[in-house]
């Protein structure tokens, strides 16, 4: 089943809403910056999105206070998005509607902050006792409180491909006629434990990632919140833009490291464009997970190499935003999107040699063509996979 | 509405070690104690490194599709768990509150929400669809009608567990769970089997629900966020057709009828 893509947005390092990324993606200009984060002595760079800190919940709703509930706050506040949910709850009531969210670590960011001060009694303080905060539905519930939406909602951690998974999930409950519309969407902010996290598994860069180089480094974490509105193609018969397809997969090969012949890959993407009804030869652009680590960026040229001709151009955006772990399958997908409307490809940034081992072509420059479809991966540990197909209506 | 079929069940907590024991208690009132958590299906050197809450989904799968007779690497799989792993959050929060900032790489790596998912792939080979969801206190409604919707709209079997581990102390104010408790249903589209456990039926509508009483010998659970859907599984086990509500959210119900004679 299609379904009409009636509006998206994102805010990352390289850009708060829309207009700031296709600013930072034509220009060539990098989020990312040297780590700076509070409490954080270690030397890599971070794609931290400026402010949110200073960003005040609504009020009412201070009660679920947190770096990731701010970030999600600051991005439905860019292009309009709580307009268009709000048209859209007026049109077809706020129970029609679902909320799915992805994201890998939630608000732990606020119970880290909570555990440097607990009570002698070992218990958290009164103020950092938010039972809605601590959870991994958190960003479900604040999207769900702020924006009125009553239908059922769900928030999806698979790390990595969280936010990518969120569109199948989408799909199946309007197919289903759970709901007629659904936000989607995902919300990671930069926390403690992923920063040392993945610095304890010797996957962090000490400098800018340099995703498909031969001589890259490991990768940057960063921080992002995306959005889109999936609705039945009958309720915006005028959309040009539709969620085409989505494949998912498990790698069945190690917690942390990737199937070594991309098997997990090459079945989320194949599984992806089976229910698209498209031939590889149709898509025009895929933006990779490409986040810079060895295995991650050769494994996905092998798994490119089983479904892709070099007809189909491909690049990682990582250099700008960083790997924003369970938000990068919707801040990826938002720009996967953009490509149908703007017609800008975004080529690898920090790619300056290209590593012998890898068996598919990755695109380094810009290149402005107009294409008709689009794809995006996201891959995660645990060895689970998503890929999405994005097109521009045929009928 | 909503129709599928019910055709394997999991259970696993310290006084009951599996569905068949989980049945017995529930007709008997004779419940073991601290029943130990030895799931076959990981090898016993893996076993030792696993965390609980990952031993705890194994079990559960392997025993539901036991039940089922159906191949474990031929499931999706939709994990649910408000928290996740209590006990690594606390370890990693732990950790990040002294100085140095150490953190285990295999502590790291087991503290996504979908190690359970993660390890399961690995030990079946399976390269299923493999999600793990949280709807906070809604949590085991929400992955079932996740769940539901996935096997009927995918034409697939869909393996759902809904677990919660204890809490440590300085979680227990947020996340107040004191006994483990784990279920796992698996799930196929009308028609996948010849001879189902059960047939539910869903309907999901706008409208409020209470959650529905535990019954007395299920007190210790009362905590357990994940626990939530003991009186249907309460129901299967005395062999009851059941009806019961369930909040999805606090403005949703879904309505579960289950009946066991395939009807």
């Amino acid at each position: 089943m299609r379904l009409s893509i009636t509006h998206y947005s994102a805010t990352s390092a390289a850009g708060t809403g829309l207009a700031a990324l296709r600013e930072s993606l034509a220009t060539r200009q990098s989020g990312l910056r040297r780590n700076d984060f509070p409490d954080c002595d270690l030397d890599t760079w971070i794609g931290r999105v400026p402010g949110v800190e200073d960003v005040v919940l609504p009020a009412g709703l201070e009660h679920l206070q947190s770096r990731n509930n701010q970030l999600a706050w600051l991005g439905l506040q860019q292009d309009s998005t709580l307009d268009a949910i709000a048209a859209l709850a007026e049109r077809l009531g706020p129970s029609r509607i679902g909320v799915v969210m992805g994201t890998s670590t939630s608000s732990i960011g606020r119970t880290e902050e909570a555990y440097t001060q607990l009570e002698a009694s070992g218990r958290m303080k009164p103020e950092y006792r938010q039972p809605e905060v601590h959870n991994l539905h958190s960003p479900g519930i604040f999207v769900a409180a702020v924006t009125g939406i009553t239908g059922p909602s769900l928030t999806i951690s698979t790390a990595c491909s969280s936010s990518a998974k969120v569109f199948a999930t989408a799909t199946r409950w309007i197919k289903h006629g759970l709901v007629d519309a659904a936000l989607v969407g995902g919300v990671d902010s930069l926390c403690l434990s992923v920063l040392y996290g993945f610095n304890s598994l010797e996957l962090v860069s000490s400098e800018q990632c340099r995703p498909f180089d031969r001589d890259r480094g490991g990768i940057n974490i960063g921080e992002a919140a995306g959005y889109a509105i999936l609705t039945r193609r009958d309720l915006a018969p005028d959309a040009e833009l539709l969620l085409a397809g989505y494949g998912e997969s498990s790698d069945a090969y190690h917690m942390s490291h990737p199937h070594p012949e991309g098997k997990g890959a090459i079945y989320s993407m194949s599984r992806a464009l089976e229910r698209a009804a498209m031939a590889p030869g149709e898509v025009g652009y895929v933006n990779l997970h490409g986040t810079a680590s060895k295995a991650n960026d050769k494994v996905e040229t092998y798994a490119l190499a089983e479904r892709f001709t070099d007809t189909t151009l491909v690049s990682s955006t990582k250099a700008w935003t960083g790997h924003t772990l369970g938000a990068a399958g919707i801040l990826e997908s938002v720009i996967a999107i953009d490509t149908l409307e703007t017609g800008l490809l975004p080529g690898t940034l920090n790619c300056e040699h290209t590593d012998p081992e890898f068996r598919f072509p990755v695109m380094t420059d810009n290149v402005e063509k107009t294409i008709d479809c689009s794809m995006t991966n996201s891959f995660g540990f645990g060895g689970n996979n998503a890929s999405l197909v994005f097109r521009r209506r045929d009928d | 509405m909503t129709e599928l079929q019910l055709i394997g069940l999991g259970t696993w907590s310290p006084k009951h070690g599996n569905w068949a024991e989980f049945c017995t208690g529930v007709t008997t009132g004779d419940w073991r104690d601290d029943v130990m958590l030895q799931p076959d299906l990981i090898p016993p050197r893996e076993r030792r490194r696993a965390p609980q809450l990952v031993k705890m989904a194994i079990e559960v799968m392997d025993q539901a599709c036991k039940i089922a007779d159906l191949a474990p690497d031929d499931v999706a799989i939709v994990f649910s768990s408000v928290m996740g792993d209590l006990q690594i959050t606390d370890y990693m929060c732990t950790a990040l509150a002294q100085t140095p900032k150490l953190v285990s790489p295999t502590k790291f790596h087991n503290s996504v929400h979908n190690a359970a998912p993660g390890y399961w792939s690995i030990t079946t080979g399976a390269f299923c669809p493999a999600s793990a969801v949280s709807a906070y206190e809604f949590t085991s409604t929400m992955a079932l009608l996740e769940a539901s919707v996935q096997a009927v709209e995918e034409q697939t079997p869909v393996l759902c567990v809904t677990q919660e581990i204890a809490a440590p102390l300085a979680l227990m104010d947020t996340c107040p769970s004191e006994v483990p408790f784990s279920a796992a249903f698996l799930l196929a589209p009308a028609g996948y089997s010849d001879a189902p456990l059960a047939t539910l039926r869903f309907a999901v509508e706008p409208g409020e629900a209470e959650w529905p009483a535990l019954e007395e010998g299920f007190a210790e659970f009362a905590s357990n966020m994940s626990a939530r859907l003991l009186p249907l599984l309460a129901s299967l086990a005395r062999g009851d057709d059941a009806n019961l509500s369930f909040p999805v959210n606090a403005a949703t119900r879904i309505v579960i009828s289950a009946s066991l004679d395939g009807s």
